[in-house]
């Protein structure tokens, strides 16, 4: 799991000596990285940056007028913007309480060694790794409120009338969580089997011996012991989930109405759709600034565990 | 082992099945329906048992456009990977024997901003550039992510080669282009084509820069199959050849760096 680590405080190698003298060479290394970095990543950053000053259209032969910090205050007026915020906040909350205990769930019952434990290990890397877009449209199917496999299988344990699932507004949301649960709860559960792995025998030795029951020991040695790739894996899925946008896309457009449209879907509607270049890079970056927080302040939390 | 513990772990091995073979209901579902005919996949309740079609797969391959856009998607996700790891190796080499910590920070940022974030300006500079529609802003759009993920597994796997066997080179006479070169990626082939299988999964997924930056003659898969998805018709069977054609290749190669799959999640393969 060195790569989890790594991602949190990077490379922190043991300082080696070198026999060759210090010189630019890693410099030059770095350097064909470095300029693909700053075209590809750091002059869009920075153009989004100066687009969000502006009043800016691509439609039109207006030139981009300068509004100064006008897009942002315009964003508290915009009940679109705001609902969205709500909406991304709610299924960000909704995810992290589903996808982390599941996954730590599945982890902790993969835990053991026994017959074929190798290969549900491999099959839980499916839906990670399939095409999202391909299991979105998928799901779409089996989730077909008349024709849907899942409504059959819900028939089958005596539920005659299940929700709508992507055509209730009040369903949509947690219906869009509980697919990107399906495709992201093994991540998580990947993440706990390595630390469950790598925890220590002595303490659950010594707990056992002394009489403490599985709840105890899970409650106050499994559970603390794992704790920090917990937060490793909850903020993968934090920034993840902030900024949601593909399945949303494919499954539902943002619908019904603006039901499931979180604040990546807006962003993508107001910039390339609606045209409002300015007022798009405004909020992509209200987003960005978002999963900034969020992430920080999930290392804070981990560096104090 | 006593009695109640076999038990326990039987038990343990059946919840273990249930929950993963349940998981994988998805992927039986769409293979199954991508052989089914019009009316078996309109029928209630889903019949799981039918004589199966080769039909949809038919109708998709029929299309010409489709084949060009398995093309497309192999053009785009060689090229990202390619110049990813050609860019990328270098630098993690850079950061694994000379701390350059820097150089990690920009890349975590990267990982933590929004795709959207690069689309809007890139989408504006490609138009003024007349590269819209060009694989060439495509692939350019894909090393925002193919580029840290190359550089954060190869940091790992060049950390594991012992530094002893560079410093013999060197001592030799042999430059540190040459030690790269000559020692470094022949060692860390396999981590190489773990990184490499790894980056072309994540771009031939990738959904959302495709879905602005092509055209209808260089649209990638993850775009082009939303095409038998209608407003008010959908091509059920096409729909599901179409999904397994575009998953399929995914799983296996996936199969192959099962070990390095959480790492490079990790490390950026998803950006939204």
């Amino acid at each position: 799991m060195s790569g989890v680590v790594a991602l949190v405080r990077p490379v922190e190698a043991a300082p080696r000596r070198r026999p060759w003298r210090r010189d630019w060479t890693p410099e030059l290394l770095l350097a064909p990285a470095l300029v693909a970095i700053a075209a590809v990543m750091g002059f869009p950053l920075a153009y989004l940056c100066y687009m969000s000053l502006h009043k800016w259209s691509l439609i039109g032969f207006a030139a981009p007028a300068f509004v100064g910090t006008g897009n942002f205050t315009a964003l508290f007026g915009d009940e679109r913007f705001t609902n969205s915020l709500w909406r991304t906040f709610y299924f960000t909350a909704l995810g992290l309480a589903t996808n982390l205990p599941a996954g730590l769930g599945i982890a902790l019952l993969l835990n053991r060694a026994f017959f074929g434990r190798g290969l549900l290990r491999a099959l839980l890397i499916f839906p990670m790794v399939a095409t999202p877009v391909a299991m979105g449209l998928v799901w779409v199917v089996m989730l077909d409120p008349s024709l849907g496999v899942v409504r059959y299988l819900f028939g089958l344990v005596g539920v005659a009338d299940p929700p709508l699932w992507l055509s209730d507004t009040d369903w949509v949301i947690p219906t869009l969580v509980f697919v990107d649960a399906w495709m992201w709860t093994p991540m998580v559960a990947l993440i706990c089997s390595a630390g469950l792995a790598a925890l220590p025998v002595e303490p659950f030795e010594a707990a056992t011996v002394d009489g403490a029951s599985a709840w105890q020991r899970f409650r106050y040695l499994t559970l603390p012991l794992l704790m920090p790739m917990l937060l490793v894996a909850a903020m993968l899925r934090l920034m993840d989930l902030l900024k949601v946008i593909d399945i949303v896309y494919v499954m539902t457009g943002g619908g019904p109405g603006h039901a499931s449209e979180t604040i990546n879907l807006y962003n993508y509607l107001v910039a390339l759709s609606y045209d409002k270049i300015g007022y798009g890079a405004a909020v992509a970056l209200v987003l960005f600034a978002l999963v900034l927080a969020g992430t920080l302040g999930l290392i804070r939390l981990r560096r104090a565990a | 082992m006593t009695r109640a513990a076999r038990l326990s772990l039987a038990g343990r091995a059946a919840a273990s099945w249930l929950v993963v073979l349940a998981m994988m209901l998805p992927f039986l579902w769409m293979v199954l329906g991508s052989f089914k005919t019009a009316r078996d996949f309109l029928a209630f309740p889903p019949v799981w048992l039918f004589r199966p079609t080769i039909e949809n797969y038919a109708e998709v391959f029929a299309d010409n456009a489709f084949l060009r856009y398995v093309l497309n998607s192999t053009i785009v996700a060689a090229g990202a990977t390619g110049l990813g790891l050609l860019l990328g190796i270098p630098a993690a080499y850079a950061m694994a024997r000379w701390r350059r910590t820097a150089m990690g920070i920009v890349l975590l940022a990267a990982r933590m901003a929004p795709g959207i974030a690069f689309l809007i300006p890139l989408f504006v500079a490609c138009l003024e550039l007349h590269l819209v529609g060009g694989y060439t802003s495509l692939i350019a759009s894909h090393l925002i992510f193919t580029l840290p993920l190359a550089v954060w597994m190869m940091v790992g796997f060049i950390e594991a080669v012992p530094v002893e066997i560079e410093q013999a080179a060197m001592i030799d006479g042999c430059s540190v282009w040459g030690a790269l070169l000559r020692i470094v990626v022949p060692l860390t082939r396999q981590g190489i084509a773990a990184t490499a299988i790894l980056a072309f999964i994540a771009s031939w997924n990738n959904f959302l820069f495709a879905l602005v930056l092509s055209n209808d003659t260089t649209k990638t898969l993850p775009v082009a199959v939303l095409a038998y998805i209608g407003y008010n018709s959908i091509q059920w069977g096409a729909l599901m050849a179409a999904a397994s054609i575009i998953t399929l290749p995914v799983l296996v190669l996936a199969l192959c760096v099962q070990r390095y799959i959480v790492r490079g999640l990790v490390s950026g393969a998803v950006t939204g």
